[in-house]
């Protein structure tokens, strides 16, 4: 499970790679994030909105800016082709009490829609939203 | 060759509200009985632009959609740049019942979504007379903030882009990009600090809880409408709400999130039309 989310996340980073409009959205952010899935930890570092590495956890000496902690059936939920409400947003699962995102939120909220539609990239079938 | 123009037309007008002139930009299409519509928080009356050019719609219905001052094309008022704009419950109220005496609309139906719909629980428990009905689209008696509202107005992040991307958690997947997009571009053009001044009244003004059983909807039905995909005004929200009125009605709209008007109006418009309908 840990191994193919790892995977999954490099592949998004690969589809990130092919969107020009989200590396012009994520041109100024440079950062390592914490994705938190069943207690599991995957460092996702970008830089200038290209993801270059995922590191697995666990680790206390890796710095990051801003995490999402979310269990693993509510991020699978997010991420079916069509979501079930409350399911189609990463804040749906802080509205459920499903996960919880902290850390610095100024650098989230400067970069939302860029981290939000970089996570959707998860989705089988992507829907831009 | 003729140009293919939408029905929609546009025109300003002033008002006096809270002892100030304020210029209101209103859109208007259709004939017949008057519905006044008013858009969400954060956004402006482009809401309401499909059902304005619905042709079925505007054959018996005269649609009336205005910018709030602060929103859209209405400027807000002289002083504003020192002021910080927080709307408040009462102002929202004397602007509507200002601008149906100014535009002498008889009778007209009230439609409003979200800060609208609360608007119209208001309307429909202290102001009823000037109405026939009342149409509460992702309407509830009270919604607290499940966010910091101060992050939509900061000098350090660009409140309206950040709007729009926390807003989207509130549209439905189903609806058509350009709708979903479109929804969200009146967001990101929102003036600095506007929504966040909106969202002061909508989730803190709780004077509706335990008042609801007080509306007549005898005298003017009310019907509520929520979408199930708006995480902001739940179903459970609206149904909780519906549930104090008596005689209220309520739709839940399958695929549909906080604007339905807007991000899916393919879907929204027979819930629209049922609605009209209940008005009597």
């Amino acid at each position: 499970m840990t191994n193919t989310l790892a995977a999954r996340f490099t592949e998004m980073g690969q589809m990130l790679a092919a969107k020009p409009h989200l590396l012009r959205l994520g041109a100024l952010f440079s950062e390592t994030l914490l994705i938190e899935v069943d207690g599991n930890e995957y460092y996702l570092t970008f830089h200038r909105g290209q993801l270059e590495r995922v590191t697995e956890g666990p680790s206390r000496q890796t710095p990051w800016r801003f995490a999402l902690r979310v269990d693993g059936e509510a991020l699978a939920k997010f991420w079916e082709p069509v979501p079930e409400p409350c399911f189609h947003d990463i804040f749906g699962f802080v509205k459920t009490g499903r996960g919880r995102i902290d850390g610095d939120i100024l650098a989230l909220v400067k970069n939302l829609r860029f981290f939000k539609e970089f996570m959707a990239l998860g989705r089988s079938q992507e829907v831009s939203a | 060759m003729s140009v293919a123009y939408e029905p929609i037309t546009g025109r300003y007008l002033t008002i006096e509200v809270a002892g100030r002139p304020v210029r209101i930009y209103i859109e208007e299409a259709g004939q017949g009985q008057p519905v006044i519509c008013f858009h969400t928080a954060g956004a402006d009356n482009r809401q309401w632009r499909h059902i304005m050019n619905d042709a079925e719609l505007t054959a018996n219905h005269r649609f009336i959609a205005p910018d709030l001052p602060w929103h859209g094309k209405s400027l807000p008022p002289e002083g504003f740049e020192e002021e910080e704009y927080l709307l408040t419950t009462e102002v929202y109220v004397e602007t509507v019942l200002k601008l149906v005496e100014a535009l002498e609309l008889e009778n007209p139906i009230y439609a409003g979504c979200s800060m609208g719909g609360r608007i119209a629980l208001q309307l429909a428990l202290h102001n009823p007379d000037p109405f026939k009905g009342f149409i509460a689209i992702e309407a509830s008696d009270f919604q607290p903030a499940w966010y910091d509202i101060d992050w939509f107005h900061r000098p350090d992040a660009h409140g309206g882009e950040m709007g729009a991307a926390l807003v989207s958690a509130n549209i439905a997947p189903q609806g058509p990009a350009a709708d979903r997009w479109a929804t969200q571009w009146m967001f990101m053009q929102s003036g600095p600090g506007v929504f966040r001044g909106d969202l002061n009244f909508y989730t803190r003004d709780d004077s509706l809880v335990g008042k609801l059983g007080g509306i007549d909807t005898a005298k003017t039905p009310v019907h509520i409408m929520v979408g199930t995909y708006d995480m902001t005004c739940t179903p459970e929200d609206a149904r909780r709400t519906a549930e104090q009125i008596p005689g209220a009605t309520l739709a839940v709209m399958e695929e549909i999130g906080h604007f339905p008007m807007s991000e899916n109006p393919a879907t929204f418009r027979p819930h629209f039309v049922e609605a009209l309908a209940k008005m009597g």
